[in-house]
């Protein structure tokens, strides 16, 4: 048994850190906006604390605060991730549907060629040598599952109180909404705010996890995966993201077996599931459940 | 019963994991390159490199007569893939070396995992600052490309003596490209040439007409690129279309047989800088082999992706041999942890003749090159073929 | 700043501007229908540049599945390139068939589509490398036949120089525009396209099969995206089975800058950020890519249907 923790903890502590990104898009959804800014902000939080774990003029404050470098760095990100959130938010929240999702999509790609320009961030060969918080990979869930299981309680939480309610009612109808109302800006940049502070966290605690950073961490296609974790998993449940997680970051290693074919497959098991789990896989087994219990309550 | 079985079983595999494992044979030498994702160009030559390797070394009676068998695990292009790639190989294969992974980013994430399994790495193509520093069972045979920049500059100015305007241009998103640029760019001060412009694109660029203008606009007579086959092969082919005649002097990174498709007739006479050369083949019988050799087995010149990859199993199982012979125990009698640890003393003593020329590697991990080459590129007739003619050794 | 200077970052402009173009024409034209983003897009056009290759040249490299093939019989450059865009049209059938008409079938949400197409891309793209490899494939230097490489000219004492490929890339472009400007706007079938645009239901309630009209639209769009594809390979290299992916997200940013869905929009939003790139004085090239983005942000800001989109409609 420890074998296999030795060889896939890694694995198990990437598909919590995904299904946090995952979460990250979970929470503007909620409110009915689509954003695929998450990557960016993880990406920036990642060079928070990558600059933070190496920069040399950082080193007595390194050496003053031992352990608790990593929560600072994860306050650093988290700050900036809210006031990049809001200066973002506030514009392009006015867009709607695709056209916000695609202004994120910029928003992501405009970050990326900055930061491959400010020297402090490394250019293409990135930060390496990041300070480690563990010896091992598996207990970088230390890290990781609390802030997963923070993110998951105020999901649950926002769904079941009066802010909840706003923000469901922003989904459903804007119009509608705010001619109740509910300050419909308001609840929007709040959602996005969230995801954005979540994934700037989810960056910064990921940086010594993979010991460097650099600018291929936030492409189009992590975006794009990001989304897919969420929809693949059930877009109506909060523990969709965490399930997309798991199936998508584990198929490759899987599939490893095939050798040369692995990621052939790999497209045709993504498509097969959109396919016949159009709800994802939670909306798949609620469906299953009804039916186990439809049938039971027949016989 | 059938728990009594399972339990069984668990207890086994508990005892067996808590038993010291013994090296496999054949000897398993494992090999983490990107064999999927944009980076697979590199990596599937680094796949051909390292099986003809095995096939040829295997031929020759592998480690004293014990034959190796190479384990390969995809690291596709990312971070992540590298770090599984590597705990596969550490954990299930067992293997005694890891040679990988492709990319420097991706040896920053993986190579401290094998380091902490003390597990010896050896880097077939990583040229970033900081590789060696990762930990002590980390190592390369690729060199980082200080001494060979300013060697293809003396070369141009050999050619053409009365050079001075320079206009560099480097891909500005490449890890290797970009710290290879200040090589250049501070050689060029050395010279006393004049920088006229500096030109930054990315790797997936095609059209390099804005960067082509500048070039033009600012009369240089010499171009150094520092960027990757494809990118720089249409850069080549748009310089000389849009009509600049002056020379071209390219980094490593055009050491690619893979220039030849993209600017046809127009790769001719770019100056390229070499840390393996096919054309080397005079003072060099190992490279003289393994040219002829790769030439039969896939009819296509080697890259030097290829060569460095067979170069690092060469290494690798050079190292082993040597291993034997200083303890005079079989390898397969070793205990897996203790063998790694040996090779990883192993690897660091002694030289290494190899397709690149002599080689050694450091106690920190560092390779030590000898010998590095500044070749012509000369297509053939027919525009999509050619090869690299040595012009300094 | 000379006339010539300016002169020469127009055609610079517009050179790399018909590059995007001609791959965002068969980008937009799903979008138009559907008002879904085709990511296989990317995939169908690499495919048709491998196609047109397997059938004028049929020679392959040293990896992948068909290493040291070489196909019994070639076609010259032209058909090639014909049969191989109806291929890539077939292609594009089979990716509404594989990843959008199952998912409207189950009335999944139509985001789901992002995903799935991107499903079918890494199939196909995998496909491609499992089968010819990753290596760089380029079609004969004289495939247009003695045309000379670049147009060279004098303004002021000052040359002014075009590559002879941009030149047939620009025009193939508005060629492309025109032909399917003209399919569009003048043929029944054309008609019946903007009616299922329009309006689905209404369309089908006119007896107009919209799952005919559909599989036509993606046809049409691989066959747009296989020419596309094997002209950009013809001007720079088949860059290995990604090479189509990364024209993917500019495409994206060019097919907003024109107007989502709007034909003639692809063309011009190319044209604009090709322009803007060339004109983006040369000593800050390190932020060229970021140009095309900055574009779309202010855009969406400012005007979000685009330079040329009419409706603003809640379409995903």
């Amino acid at each position: 048994m420890s074998g296999f923790f030795e060889n896939y903890g890694f694995l198990i502590v990437t598909i919590v850190q995904q299904a946090l990104l995952g979460l990250s898009i979970y929470f503007p959804l909620m409110a009915g906006q689509l954003s695929l800014a998450s990557i960016g902000f993880y990406s920036l939080g990642g060079y928070v604390a990558a600059v933070m774990g190496t920069h040399p003029a950082l080193a007595p404050l390194r050496e003053a605060l031992g352990f608790w470098m990593f929560p600072l760095e994860w306050l650093g990100a988290l700050v900036l991730s809210v006031i990049l959130g809001i200066a973002v938010g506030y514009p392009a929240l006015r867009l709607r549907g695709i056209y916000l999702a695609l202004a994120t999509v910029a928003f992501v790609q405009v970050v990326n060629v900055a930061v491959l320009n400010m020297p402090i961030a490394g250019g293409a060969v990135g930060i390496f040598g990041i300070p480690q918080a563990f010896e091992s990979r598996l207990d970088y869930i230390w890290f990781f599952g609390p802030l997963f299981l923070l993110a998951l309680f105020l999901v649950w939480r926002i769904g079941n109180m009066g802010r909840g309610l706003a923000f469901f009612a922003v989904r459903e109808d804007e119009l509608a909404a705010g001619a109740m109302g509910v300050a419909v800006t308001g609840n929007k940049v709040t959602a996005f705010v969230l995801g954005c502070a979540l994934a700037g966290v989810t960056g910064a605690m990921s940086a010594p996890f993979l010991n460097t950073w650099n600018a291929r961490q936030g492409t189009f296609d992590a975006s794009v995966t990001c989304l897919a974790y969420v929809l693949i998993g059930g877009s109506r449940s909060i523990w969709g993201p965490l399930c997309g997680a798991a199936l998508l970051v584990s198929l490759p290693e899987l599939l490893r077996p095939l050798k040369d074919s692995r990621m052939i497959l790999n497209g045709i098991v993504l498509v097969a599931a959109c396919v016949y789990l159009p709800q994802g896989i939670m909306g798949g087994l609620a469906a299953l459940r009804a039916r186990l219990s439809g049938r039971g309550g027949a016989a | 019963m059938k728990r009594i079985v399972i339990a069984l079983a668990l207890v086994l595999c508990a005892a067996q994991s808590a038993l010291a494992d013994k090296v496999a044979t054949p000897i398993p030498i494992g090999i983490a390159v990107a064999q999927t994702s944009n980076v697979a160009l590199f990596g599937q030559e680094q796949v051909n490199g390292a099986k003809l390797a095995e096939e040829r070394l295997n031929a020759a009676g592998g480690v004293n007569g014990t034959k190796i068998a190479l384990v390969f695990q995809d690291t596709a292009g990312d971070e992540a893939g590298a770090v599984n790639a590597f705990q596969n190989l550490l954990n299930r294969d067992k293997v005694v070396a890891i040679i990988g992974p492709t990319l420097s980013q991706q040896a920053f994430a993986a190579n401290p995992i094998a380091d902490r399994a003390k597990t010896p790495v050896v880097g077939p193509s990583n040229t970033a600052k900081g590789i060696p520093e990762i930990g002590e069972f980390v190592g390369r045979i690729s060199a980082p490309m200080t001494q060979v920049a300013p060697n293809s500059l003396k070369q141009a100015m050999k050619i053409k003596p009365d050079l001075k305007r320079v206009a560099v241009l480097y891909a500005q998103n490449d890890a290797f490209s970009s710290s290879e640029t200040t090589t250049f760019q501070d050689a060029v001060k050395e010279l006393g040439l004049e920088t006229v412009t500096v030109q930054k694109f990315q790797t997936t660029d095609t059209d390099f007409t804005t960067q082509v203008t500048a070039v033009l606009g600012a009369n240089a007579d010499l171009v150094i690129i520092s960027g990757l086959a494809a990118d720089s092969g249409n850069l080549v082919k748009q310089l000389r279309q849009l009509g600049y005649k002056g020379l071209i002097v390219g980094g490593n990174g055009l050491n690619s047989p893979n220039m030849f498709p993209v600017c046809g007739a127009l790769c001719n006479d770019v100056l390229v800088a070499q840390a393996y050369s096919p054309g080397a083949v005079d003072k060099n019988p190992v490279n003289k082999d393994f040219a002829a050799a790769f030439e039969a087995a896939y009819k296509k010149g080697p890259a030097q992706f290829s060569a460095q990859a067979y170069a690092a199993v060469q290494v690798v199982v050079e190292a082993l041999a040597k291993i034997e012979k200083e303890t005079g125990k079989k390898i397969a009698d070793f205990e897996l942890a203790d063998l790694r640890a040996a090779l990883n003393k192993s690897l660091r003593t002694g030289t290494y003749l190899t397709p690149m020329g002599e080689i050694s590697m450091a106690p920190s991990g560092e390779v030590q090159q000898k010998d590095f080459y500044v070749s012509k590129i000369v297509m053939n007739p027919d525009g999509k073929t050619g090869s690299f003619v040595l012009v300094s050794e | 700043m000379d006339f010539a200077w300016l002169l020469q970052s127009l055609l610079n402009g517009l050179s790399i501007g018909s590059v995007y173009a001609v791959f965002a024409l068969g980008y937009t034209l799903v979008f138009s229908i559907l008002g879904i983003i085709n990511f296989a897009h990317g995939a169908v056009f690499t495919l048709g540049a491998y196609l047109t290759y397997a059938l004028a040249v049929g020679r392959f490299g040293i990896n992948g599945l068909l290493a040291d093939v070489t196909m019994p019989v070639t076609l010259p450059f032209v058909p090639a390139l014909l049969v191989g865009a109806v291929l890539s049209g077939l292609a594009g059938m089979a990716v509404e068939r594989l990843a959008f008409k199952p998912l409207r079938q189950r009335g999944a949400d139509p985001l789901l589509a992002l995903v799935s197409s991107l499903g079918v891309a890494l199939i196909v793209v995998n496909l491609i490398q499992y089968l010819v490899g990753a290596e760089i494939y380029s079609f004969p230097a004289d495939i247009f036949g003695d045309l000379p490489m670049a147009v060279i000219f004098q303004i002021g004492g000052k040359p002014v120089a075009v590559r002879t490929i941009q030149i047939i890339l620009f025009g193939a472009s508005l060629v492309m525009l025109a032909g399917l400007g003209w399919f569009i706007g003048r043929t029944r079938g054309g008609k019946a396209l903007r009616a299922t645009a329009e309006n689905a239901d209404t369309a089908s309630l006119l007896g107009i099969s919209v799952n005919r009209f559909i599989l036509g639209t993606f046809f049409i769009s691989g066959l747009l995206g296989g020419l596309a594809g094997t002209l950009i390979g013809v001007s720079f290299g088949v860059a290995g089975p990604y090479f189509g992916v990364s024209y993917g997200l500019k495409g994206l940013a060019v097919i907003v800058l024109g107007g989502l869905g709007s034909i003639p929009g692809a063309v011009l939003g190319g044209l604009v950020i090709g322009l803007g790139e060339a004109f983006l004085p040369s000593d800050m090239s390190s932020y060229k890519e970021a140009v095309a983005f900055v574009l779309l942000f202010a855009i969406l800001l400012v005007r979000p249907q685009g330079l040329l989109g009419g409706r603003l409609e809640q379409k995903v």
